[in-house]
Formats: structure tokens, C-alpha cells, sequence
């Protein structure tokens, strides 16, 4: 499993594909692709983009997320995950909001003490991590 | 020494804090200034975390949502290790009083002198501190002059500071180096 992380719009996914470019995946999309997540059947070559986005739906709708995300690791030991570093900023001023960030924080920490690899992305540039 | 730990929401600066005043201090006494005001549930399960956190570690607790200099008279004479967690809470106590709101500037000054009265006391201070700073948001007046005052405290004992760690899901980064940190092997 490999973890990357980094501010919005700093080259993430560019920077994995062009990692990879040899390799092709399944890209799923945090944004919309809610419903890919569950009974994927293929093993290796995911990519999970957005990651902070797809922990925010499923927040939403009350799934206990670190369960959920345990089984997943389980079953795909060889993903990539790609994710927005949210925890940067003012505590917001609502609670779902303040959990949102409080969570994936301690999720993407817990993700990246399994990960064989972290890497930070600044600017487009990969910082290792781990 | 004074060690300083960065990091955001979640980031586990935390348990890498403890951990690192855990593995300087050895026989020192540690304390533990607690500077969070607790409101509501949830403040209160903050405060179980962190509590459950430290467990068994042998800490000493103190709270003291402001005026940090006058912890000094509470510790040992003997050899003191300290981590004040955390400094954006303290900024903001000291910012929003009963009184009304406290200048910048003002609260920069004192926060530094109460920072120098701890650090003469304590073989090691590790400051817990918060990334408030990249979210691109643009906020009223009140909480850019907070996000300012943390912004530059920051900087002010950074460079005081012997060491600078970011902690990044966890993982620690080193920023500014010290012979002590290095030794802790991280």
C-alpha cells in the first residue's frame, strides 16, 4: 500500500500516473465513485483519488469509516492511496466539519503507519516520507 | 532545550510529542500544561484522549488556559522536563478574555515572556503548536489578527527554539535539527 499526500491542486495523481506510467489502474474518483468501493472485485492496480472526499460521503451517511477502510486495506494490500491534507487550517465552526478533519487525520495517520511508502507531494515534487 | 512540534488537525503530533518528552526526560520530572479550555462533550473527549494517551507515562498535569508564567513557582527545583500542549489554544485564551480582545502584539510579548520564564526552568520545553495556515481561506478581522499572532509566535520561538519537527500523518519531518533530537532516533 502507498500514501500520498499534499495540498489541493499539487500534481498528486499527475504525479503517480507519471510515476507508473507503465502500469494501468482503476482511478477511483472520491468525488463521485461511492458505490465502486464496495465488493471491488480486483485485487491490485487501484488508485483511490480523493480520498478525503470519499471519507466525507461516507461520514456523511454515518459509516464507521476506520472499519470499513480496515477490511478494504485488507483486501487490496497493494492500493494506492491519494488524499488532500485537510487538517491545515482553522478549526471550522461545525461539528460534522471538525470531525470530518479530526477523522481522516487520524485515518490517513493510521493508513500511513500500514503503508510501505508515504510521500508528501509539494508543487508536483514527491517528498518521501516513508 | 526548547523543541518545538508542528503539525495539524489529526496529524498525530500528540503521541509523537509525548513520546519525545518521554524518551529526553529520563529521570526528570515531566509535566504536562494542558492550556485547552473545556466546553461541552466534546472538549471533554479531547481531554480523554489526550488523557488516555498519557497514561502510565508519569506525567504531571497541569491546566492553564492562560498567564503560563506563573506555572514557574509550581515546579520542582530539580530537573524538569515540560510539554506545553498547545500553543494555538493558549493564543486564543489569551486573545479572547472576558475583558474583550487582547491586541496582537500585545499577547505575542507575553506569551514569549511567559515561554522564557518556563524554558529557564526546564531542561527540555517541547511546545506543541498548531498549522493553522493553509487553508486559503479568508477569514474576518479578528481571526486573521489570530491566525497572525499564532503565525508569528511560531517563527519568534522557532527561532529561539533548538528544534523544529513537522509531523505529517504521523510521521515526523525534521525542519531545524539538534544533536538531542537526532539521538532520540527517529
Amino acid at each position: 500500500m502507498e500514501l500520498y499526500i499534499g495540498g489541493y491542486a499539487q500534481g498528486k495523481l499527475e504525479y503517480v500516473l507519471r510515476k507508473y506510467s507503465d502500469k494501468a489502474f482503476i482511478i477511483i474518483d472520491g468525488a463521485r465513485d461511492y458505490k465502486e468501493i464496495e465488493g471491488l472485485k480486483q485485487q491490485n492496480g487501484i488508485i483511490i483519488n480523493h480520498f478525503h472526499l470519499l471519507m466525507k460521503h461516507l461520514l456523511a451517511k454515518g459509516e464507521n469509516v476506520e472499519e470499513l477502510f480496515e477490511v478494504f486495506m485488507a483486501e487490496h494490500p497493494t492500493c494506492i492511496i491519494i488524499s488532500d491534507e485537510i487538517g491545515n487550517g482553522i478549526v471550522p465552526m461545525e461539528k460534522a466539519e471538525r470531525e470530518y478533519r479530526e477523522r481522516v487525520g487520524r485515518l490517513l495517520t493510521y493508513i500511513a503507519s500500514k503503508a510501505d511508502s508515504v510521500e508528501r507531494i509539494i508543487c508536483g515534487m514527491g517528498q518521501k516520507l516513508k | 532545550m526548547i523543541i518545538m512540534v508542528y503539525g495539524g488537525s489529526g496529524s498525530g503530533k500528540s503521541a509523537y510529542a509525548e513520546w519525545l518528552l518521554t524518551t529526553l526526560a529520563e529521570q526528570n520530572t515531566k509535566y504536562y500544561i494542558a492550556t485547552m479550555q473545556v466546553l461541552g462533550e466534546e472538549g471533554q473527549q479531547k481531554v480523554k484522549r489526550h488523557h488516555d494517551l498519557r497514561a502510565g507515562k508519569g506525567f504531571i498535569t497541569i491546566e492553564k488556559k492562560r498567564d503560563i508564567e506563573g506555572i514557574a513557582k509550581k515546579l520542582s527545583s530539580e530537573r524538569n522536563s515540560i510539554l506545553l500542549e498547545c500553543m494555538s489554544n493558549l493564543v486564543a485564551n489569551e486573545m479572547f478574555t472576558e475583558k474583550g480582545i487582547v491586541k496582537g502584539s500585545e499577547l505575542v510579548r507575553k506569551i514569549m515572556q511567559g515561554i522564557e520564564v518556563l524554558s529557564k526552568q526546564a531542561e527540555h520545553l517541547i511546545v506543541v503548536t498548531n498549522n493553522i495556515f493553509e487553508d486559503g481561506i479568508k477569514y474576518d478581522e479578528t481571526t486573521m489578527e489570530y491566525i497572525k499572532a499564532l503565525g508569528r509566535i511560531n517563527r519568534e520561538l522557532t527561532s529561539l527554539a533548538d528544534s523544529l519537527i513537522e509531523i505529517v500523518v504521523g510521521i515526523p519531518i525534521i525542519i531545524k535539527s539538534c544533536k538531542e533530537v537526532e539521538k532520540c532516533g527517529l
